[in-house]
């Protein structure tokens, strides 16, 4: 019913985890617990690395199809920035449990659904991200994550950040995209109908989310420009979260 | 996985010994619980329950579907716990533990069978179409205490949960989504509550509620019982541990009572402030789609 337009986050609300981390955005909440580097399995063992397990459970129903390649794709790009060269034979486990998600008025929805939900992969994605650093698991950089849809309206095409589930409906295409704070492309996945052009768009529009250059101290320059910013600027929401969460726990100093 | 650290004998003993002198290592009552908390999501039917550090999260869906070839008059209500590695490193996913078995068999005889939930009016199409009423628990924090939270945790997001609204015309059946009717509250016949005893030392003499994680693997006995406000008892389950004298059971559920008749309370009181938060400016009543029962004169 009510959708916040801004991104919320809070740090180590799970007490037995290693870190954890809770996120809501675009109607998304999702909390994540990280435990890690702990012992793995046999099988899971790799020689020279640690093996990263996501565990994504949505929040009705069991985990389908879907949830399995929710977490195929997400473990890709989260062994990409965790250093799991330093922990061989270990396990860094990642368990993602969806809270919330934003209901889609205009149709009735079915538990199980085998096509992929792209609205829902940045708000996961951040979370594991967020749980990653309330967990002190060495990692070379952090990520921020985006969906963008192309939707038509009235006869032209404009992108919208983080469709709403109406959006993702009766979009042409959408994608996601997640860059790292080296400003290098982690993760570009993409549904639909679109041309090279269309997702260079994508591509712009998604790093001006993901990449903005965080403001300098003396902040009289704030964002003057604001026609120019399309959706909520997530790297400095990012380090502003880490911010106030290093300084609550050192409160003490 | 890795196994759950046992606590060492040290805090075994230490634990053990503050109970002989009645007292508990958050300074609590042998009869008191801990602050219970409950959030309702911005969806209808997501309830969020709180027992400490326990944080247990409860989320109800409607489907539809065919009933059961031998209920064909019924609906289909499920409740699914099931542990993930969020609340221990030791649990492993779609691998059932006794913890995982023992909650899932609890929470089935509390709601389930003592027909909180009235599954006649879950059918649409009598043998053609019924609503599938799934609950989804899942634990996300585990402080000890397990099952009182989801109890809690499932009435609560039952009670709260809206489905889609129905109509049928000529033999047509035809399911509004939310955006043409408001969905409709389900039919609820009365709201159990679980209360779980636990007893320690060898006789099974010192009872207490609201057990934690580190009393909970120290205790030599369990009793939990699941009774609504009215006193009407749905089930009353010692899975084993140590005996305990009939007398001291009895007591337990006296005071089983007095707790689930404050759960209730709260419950209500939680309920009522969501609907006004909801209702803002009164225009939830302009919405359902019954008429007013007009008197006959």
């Amino acid at each position: 019913m009510t959708v916040t337009t801004a991104p919320e986050a809070a740090l180590g609300v799970l007490p037995r985890a290693d870190g954890s981390a809770k996120y809501s955005h675009a109607g998304y909440t999702v909390t994540a617990s990280v435990n890690g580097p702990i012992e793995a399995q046999r099988r899971d063992e790799h020689p020279y690395e640690a093996h990263v397990d996501v565990i994504v459970r949505p929040a009705a129903g069991v985990g389908s199809t879907r949830e399995r390649h929710l977490e195929s794709i997400l473990q890709s790009s989260l062994t990409q920035i965790i250093l799991v060269k330093n922990f061989p034979r270990s396990l860094i486990q990642i368990v993602l449990q969806v809270e919330d998600t934003p209901e889609n008025d205009y149709v009735n929805t079915k538990l199980v659904q085998a096509s992929l939900n792209f609205a829902i992969m940045p708000a996961l994605f951040q979370t594991a991200v967020l749980a990653l650093l309330s967990a002190g698991v060495p990692m070379r950089a952090t990520a921020t994550a985006t969906a963008v849809a192309i939707v038509p309206q009235d006869g032209t095409k404009t992108s919208v950040v983080d469709p709403s589930p109406r959006d993702a409906e009766i979009a042409q295409s959408v994608h996601v995209l997640a860059f790292t704070s080296h400003d290098e492309l982690l993760l570009a996945e993409s549904e639909g109908d679109f041309t090279v052009k269309e997702w260079d768009d994508v591509y712009e529009t998604a790093k001006q989310v993901c990449c903005r250059p965080v403001p300098a101290k003396e902040g009289m320059e704030m964002v003057l420009d604001d026609e120019h910013t399309n959706g909520p600027d997530l790297r400095h929401f990012l380090r502003s979260t880490m911010e106030q969460k290093v300084a609550s726990d050192l409160h003490w100093k | 996985m890795p196994r759950e650290a046992e606590p060492s004998l040290n805090e075994r003993q230490f634990v053990l010994q503050a109970l002989q002198d009645s007292i508990r290592l958050d300074g609590r009552e042998l009869d008191q619980y801990r602050p219970l908390e409950l959030t309702f999501g911005d969806q209808y039917g997501v309830a969020d329950v709180t027992l400490g550090k326990t944080r247990v999260l409860a989320k109800a869906s409607a489907e539809l579907t065919v009933p059961y070839a031998d209920r064909p008059l019924d609906g289909i209500f499920n409740i699914a716990t099931e542990l993930s590695p969020m609340t221990s490193p030791a649990f492993e996913v779609n691998r059932p533990t006794e913890t995982e078995v023992l909650i899932s068999r609890l929470l089935e005889k509390t709601v389930r069978r003592s027909g909180a939930l009235d599954t006649e009016s879950l059918c649409l199409v009598a043998g053609q179409k019924c609503w599938s009423i799934r609950v989804d628990v899942h634990v996300l924090s585990h402080d000890g205490n397990l099952i009182d939270a989801a109890c809690f945790a499932v009435v609560a997001a039952l009670r709260h949960f809206r489905k889609p609204d129905t109509s049928m015309e000529g033999g047509v059946l035809t399911v509004y989504t939310p955006a043409e009717r408001e969905p409709v509250p389900l039919s609820w016949l009365h709201s159990p509550f679980c209360v779980t005893w636990s007893f320690f030392g060898e006789e099974g003499d010192i009872a207490l509620l609201d057990a934690t994680w580190m009393e909970e693997q120290v205790r030599s006995g369990s009793c939990t019982i699941s009774l609504n406000k009215h006193g009407e008892i749905c089930q009353i389950a010692k899975l084993g541990g140590v005996p305990v004298e009939a007398v001291s059971l009895l007591q337990c559920t006296n005071v089983a009572l007095i707790k689930a008749k404050d759960m209730s309370s709260k419950l209500d009181k939680w309920l009522a402030e969501d609907a006004k938060r909801r209702d803002k400016g009164g225009l939830l009543a302009e919405l359902s789609a019954e008429n007013d029962r007009v008197p006959d004169i």
